[in-house]
């Protein structure tokens, strides 16, 4: 088999980077090691309203379950900061059914599509990387191709295969569990995030509803700890009195929230995605950010194709690096600020913050919210707090 | 130095969600849709995976013979 381009994975970026360069009318094939493309899902389905413009995605009620207007997050003693928009600020999706209308549009454009096709290795000849090797239904493939993207999720293999050195430590993994499940008592027009060291440490507890009384209530914890995600969230449950006993779904993940991959493009093979750890720090998520990824790199795909030079693909690396990585780094930095807040700091901030500052959380003003909290009196009391903000500016 | 060890998976607990694999620094473990592989040769006993497990799936047994 010879395309132009193979994209390994077919997640967030892998689709978008198959669409926009089939789009240009070149040869693509999208595989994914799945039988169903988007099934079983590693995710809290929750994204902001504005990609579907952004990223030219068609806002199609067959995968997006609900429609969002804000934020309540509760502090480790019970404090609330509300954000509430008239507006309809972010939907909970469908995976299962958005996945699969990714690679559908994938296809649309052009793209052959191979769901249960996993890739294997890279093919080597004298040295160069020439395309990979994959199984489908049992049957071995050899697929060549100009240009390898690895949007392998998490694992990264074909990634790694290609000598793209993707590794990040332990600590810059989460360790997540999510039940979709019946549940009762929360605001279901809100996304909701609990704060607390005993509660998640180094994350929060998410319940992201679907229905009324329907949603995915899931944990990220630093990976490295020695309690497994399942253990937090199941005494969560049952501290708060939340009955787990009509569990819909069980999802299980690990998340990269740093560790950011220095070379995204290596010779012929680029990598997008969770494979290049381009996942916000702070709330481990990624959906957004992939697709940020996989259109700087189908641009440049498309550019080194259309002028026959694969030098340009390092172009997905400066540029991506200019901005997103830029700003993530920067979040990276709140995130390990965040890391060493005391239960008290964590009651202290949400209890001091107003709604105008939740609402620069939310859209990743950081900055500002930092400012804030460092004229407030119960900040200013403490120099540690204050060191530690300070750290930030 | 570290006991070195094999990795063990409880295929009634894994969910094949690929994190082990994920976050192993020597490609030591691979995860397809249908089975969870380890190749011990690659292993270099850092027990990353099993902390890393959000079910705890995964557990370690010393390799006989050998420190």
């Amino acid at each position: 088999m010879r395309y132009d381009v193979v994209v390994v994975g077919s997640g967030i970026a892998g689709p978008i980077v198959a669409r926009n360069v089939a789009k240009e009318g070149y040869s693509v094939l999208l595989i994914d090691k799945k039988p169903a493309i988007g099934a079983p899902k590693q995710c809290a389905e929750g994204i902001n309203i504005k990609v579907f413009e952004k990223y030219d995605i068609p806002y199609d009620r067959r995968f997006i379950n609900r429609e969002i207007y804000g934020a309540k997050l509760y502090s480790p003693s019970g404090y609330e900061l509300e954000i509430r928009y008239k507006d309809v600020s972010g939907v909970i999706l469908e995976r299962k059914v958005f996945d699969k209308m990714l690679a559908f549009y994938a296809a649309r454009a052009g793209a052959d599509v191979l769901a249960r096709t996993e890739a294997l290795d890279v093919i080597r000849e004298n040295g160069a990387i020439k395309g990979i090797k994959a199984k489908h239904e049992g049957e071995l493939l050899e697929i060549y191709a100009d240009v390898i993207v690895a949007a392998d999720g998490v694992e990264s293999t074909i990634a790694r295969k290609a000598g793209i050195n993707t590794y990040a430590p332990p600590h810059e993994f989460d360790s997540a569990y999510e039940y979709e499940m019946l549940i009762e008592g929360f605001d279901p027009d809100m996304i909701h995030l609990w704060f607390g060291n005993e509660i998640a440490p180094r994350g929060y507890v998410w319940v992201f509803p679907k229905d009324e009384d329907r949603a995915n209530v899931g944990i990220g914890i630093n990976s490295d700890n020695p309690r497994t995600a399942k253990y937090y969230l199941d005494k969560w449950l049952e501290e708060n009195k939340v009955p787990a006993k009509k569990l819909l779904e069980i999802n299980v993940g690990v998340v990269p929230v740093g560790g950011f991959v220095k070379e995204l493009a290596k010779d012929n093979v680029v990598v997008v995605g969770d494979a290049a750890r381009q996942v916000n720090p702070i709330h481990g998520g990624g959906m957004a950010e992939a697709m940020e990824a996989g259109t700087i790199a189908s641009k440049w795909i498309v550019k080194a194709l259309e002028e026959e030079n694969l030098e340009l693909l390092k172009n997905y690396t400066r540029e991506w690096w200019e901005k997103d990585g830029k700003r993530l780094e920067r979040v990276l930095k709140i995130r390990k600020a965040v890391e060493k807040l005391t239960d008290e700091d964590l009651d202290v901030f949400i209890q001091v913050l107003s709604g105008a500052d939740a609402e620069k959380i939310a859209g990743g003003d950081y900055l500002e919210v930092i400012k804030a909290l460092l004229k407030h009196p119960k900040v200013l009391m403490s120099k540690r707090r204050m060191a530690l903000l300070k750290e930030l500016l | 130095m570290p006991e070195k060890i094999r990795i063990i998976v409880n295929e009634d607990r894994c969910y094949l969600c690929g994190g082990c694999a994920g976050v192993c620094p020597a490609l030591a473990i691979r995860v397809s849709s249908s089975k969870w592989e380890f190749f011990q040769d690659k292993c270099i006993s850092c027990r990353i995976c099993i902390n890393a497990c959000p079910v705890g799936a995964l557990s370690a047994e010393p390799l006989e013979g050998e420190l």
